[in-house]
């Protein structure tokens, strides 16, 4: 396996399979994808492809069946589970379909918190979490708590959290299914404006508005790539 | 911070962790009182032994205290036998009997009555007059006041066989002073006279039930115990540890209800403790996914969650001690009010030792039953948590 400079992914021959009812269901079939630094991919294709199969196994989420996977530059499944879990908080950012906050704290809290977890001084966490909700268009709405926020603020809070520790990649998976169309398009041009600062995205995404923003688009079929194209 | 959030977590579902909270504060007022009802009647019955200064008992062989009528014949001379042992500084004789007061015609209720020697006793402390001389006796507190009875009053008194000759066989006594008496149950009416005027009255020349004995200072009372019943084969020797020893086997019955009880008090807590930590975990599934997605440790959110067991089993500590107080002097009226067990004995004992053996347990139970739904929250497969929360 070569270690390019600028590589953030690497993955060689992923298989997944899901135990199921003492049988076996094969999520993903043998994937091979790189993505290098300053990146976005959108990974498209019809439910139940192996589209979030995959990004769990790429971000340190799920171990493969077999296959090996570098991100960031370390062999991501020889690590121990606790330096895993160290690695996606410190260097790795995550967004999902459900955005679930914690319910009990502000939103100015809830992005300050993998900052403290991460041993972020408080003073510190405080002043970044007002930039980063700043940053998404919440600076006003930092002492909210996410009941009292509309379905985009609440997304927009979770990509703030998800900037908190200045990580070198964002995963995405389904980040506008439970938005609508225009509040989508608001978490697109967010994540367009964060990949021209240069974060490294992987979306996976059905929604075509999102993966006509990617500059790079990877289709999926049955567990398998079928396709990865650069838009010109 | 994810601690905090948690805690707050239980705050803001008020009436659930309040109920639950009740609950939890109930169980462990029940198992304080169970922890407190373990030891307590062996200890007060222990400290009321020493009390008077006479910790060891010399009964008839074989025989506790005031087991049966038997007395030990020839007492005096063995009395005097026990005075000679090294170490032994009072010997306090008691012979007891039944005495009834009689009233123109008719006698009142049998009297508990003990002979003893004026000046060397252990089974009261007088409260107004004097000791009794030849003809006089001495009347308990409550004696006193329910009857009206004052020092210097009179008395008629018919003892022994006498009681069915009415008042032909009756003697008049003085009353010469009110005592407190230690051993007698709540308002219980008893007399004390010196131990040869019972003997004659009964007709049990010389004979005695028990005696009481006083060690010197610096003396050990077992040590002494052992020397008596070499000097005195023909008696048995108790020193107030094996007095209580001997409580303790008479209460095994109350000690394993203890247990029992606080047994069940403990699971009760626990189960109420990891039912409701249950809950609050299941509803926050798929922030407890989220957070272990991004990079949070097992460990803290393990943390977060035992410490919501925690704080619900010190917050019911908090309140079920005073409750635990409160059911605890309760019940130990009512178990006192019961007849022959002495009013200055205590149910519950009131140790800082043993209550916090039961806070430490109910707070170590809510740390473990918080640990059941924490490991399940963060032991199970991350990318199925995921995928359940989605659904
Ligand atoms: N934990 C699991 N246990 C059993 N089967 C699973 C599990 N996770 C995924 N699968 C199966 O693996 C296949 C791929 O699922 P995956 O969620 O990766 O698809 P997807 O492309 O993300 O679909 P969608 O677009 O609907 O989210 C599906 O057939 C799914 O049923
Ligand atoms: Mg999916």
């Amino acid at each position: 396996m070569t270690d390019e400079p600028g590589r953030v992914i690497e993955a060689r021959g992923i298989i997944k399979e899901y135990p199921y009812q003492g049988d076996a269901v094969r999520a993903l079939r043998g994937v091979d994808v790189d993505v290098s630094a300053g990146e976005m991919v959108a990974v498209v294709g019809p439910s139940g492809c192996g589209k979030s199969s995959l990004l769990n196994v790429l971000a340190g989420i799920d171990p493969p069946t077999r296959g090996t996977v570098r991100l960031l530059g370390d062999d991501l499944y020889g690590l121990d589970e606790g330096a895993r879990s160290r690695l996606r908080l410190r260097r790795v950012g995550f967004i999902f379909q459900r955005f679930h906050l914690l319910a009990v704290l502000s939103a100015a809290e809830n992005v300050e918190l993998p900052m403290a977890e991460a041993g972020v001084p408080k003073r510190e966490r405080r002043d970044r979490a007002r930039e980063l909700l700043d940053y998404v268009g919440l600076g006003h709405r930092t002492a909210h708590r996410p009941p009292h926020l509309s379905g985009g603020e609440q997304q927009r809070v979770a990509i703030a959290r998800a900037l908190a520790n200045r990580p070198e990649v964002i995963f995405a998976d389904e980040p506008t299914g439970e938005l609508d169309r225009r509040t989508g398009a608001e978490i697109i041009d967010l994540f367009a404006r964060l990949n021209r600062q240069g974060t490294t995205l992987v979306v996976v995404t059905h929604d075509a508005k999102v993966a006509e923003s990617a500059p790079r688009v990877v289709e999926m079929a049955d567990g398998l790539v079928v396709g990865s194209g650069v838009r010109p | 911070m994810i601690v905090a959030a948690s805690l707050r977590a239980l705050g803001r579902r008020r009436g659930r962790t309040a109920l639950a909270l009740a609950g939890i504060a109930v169980s462990a007022a029940l198992l304080l009182d169970m922890t407190m009802l373990a030891s307590g009647l062996t200890r007060s019955f222990g400290d009321l032994l020493g009390v008077s200064g006479y910790a060891l008992r010399v009964t008839p062989k074989g025989i506790l205290p005031f087991d049966s009528e038997a007395g030990i014949p020839g007492g005096d001379a063995v009395g005097e036998r026990i005075a000679r042992v090294p170490g032994v500084k009072s010997v306090a004789p008691v012979l007891g009997a039944q005495f009834r007061v009689v009233r123109g015609d008719s006698a009142g209720p049998p009297l508990f009555t003990m002979g003893i020697r004026p000046g060397a006793q252990f089974l009261y402390r007088l409260v107004e007059g004097s000791e009794p001389g030849p003809g006089e006796v001495v009347v308990s507190e409550p004696m006193s006041r329910l009857d009206g009875i004052r020092v210097g009053s009179t008395l008629q008194l018919a003892g022994g066989a006498g009681v069915s000759l009415g008042r032909r066989d009756a003697r008049t006594v003085r009353v010469s002073g009110v005592g407190d008496f230690l051993y007698d149950y709540a308002e219980q009416r008893s007399l004390a006279m010196p131990i040869g005027q019972v003997q004659r009255a009964t007709g049990r020349p010389g004979e005695v039930s028990l005696f009481g004995v006083a060690a010197a200072d610096g003396v050990d009372g077992d040590d002494l115990a052992r020397r008596i019943a070499a000097a005195v084969p023909e008696v048995s020797t108790l020193s107030t540890r094996e007095l209580m020893r001997e409580m303790d086997r008479r209460l095994l019955y109350f000690r394993q209800l203890a247990t029992i009880l606080g047994s069940i008090a403990m699971v009760v807590t626990a189960l109420l403790i990891s039912t409701i930590v249950t809950i609050g975990v299941r509803e926050r599934f798929g922030e407890i996914a989220t957070l272990r997605a991004i990079g949070v440790a097992r460990g803290r959110i393990l943390l977060a969650v035992v410490t919501e067991g925690l704080v619900l089993a010190a917050a019911g500590c908090v309140a079920g001690l005073p409750l635990g107080l409160w059911m605890a002097r309760r019940l130990d009226r009512i178990l006192l009010s019961f007849p022959g067990i002495p009013a200055r004995m205590t149910f519950f004992a009131w140790e800082a030792e043993r209550v916090a053996l039961a806070m430490g347990l109910v707070i170590a139970i809510g740390g473990l039953a918080g640990c059941i739904p924490g490991l399940a929250a963060v032991r199970s497969p991350l990318s199925q948590a995921l995928r359940e929360e989605a659904e």
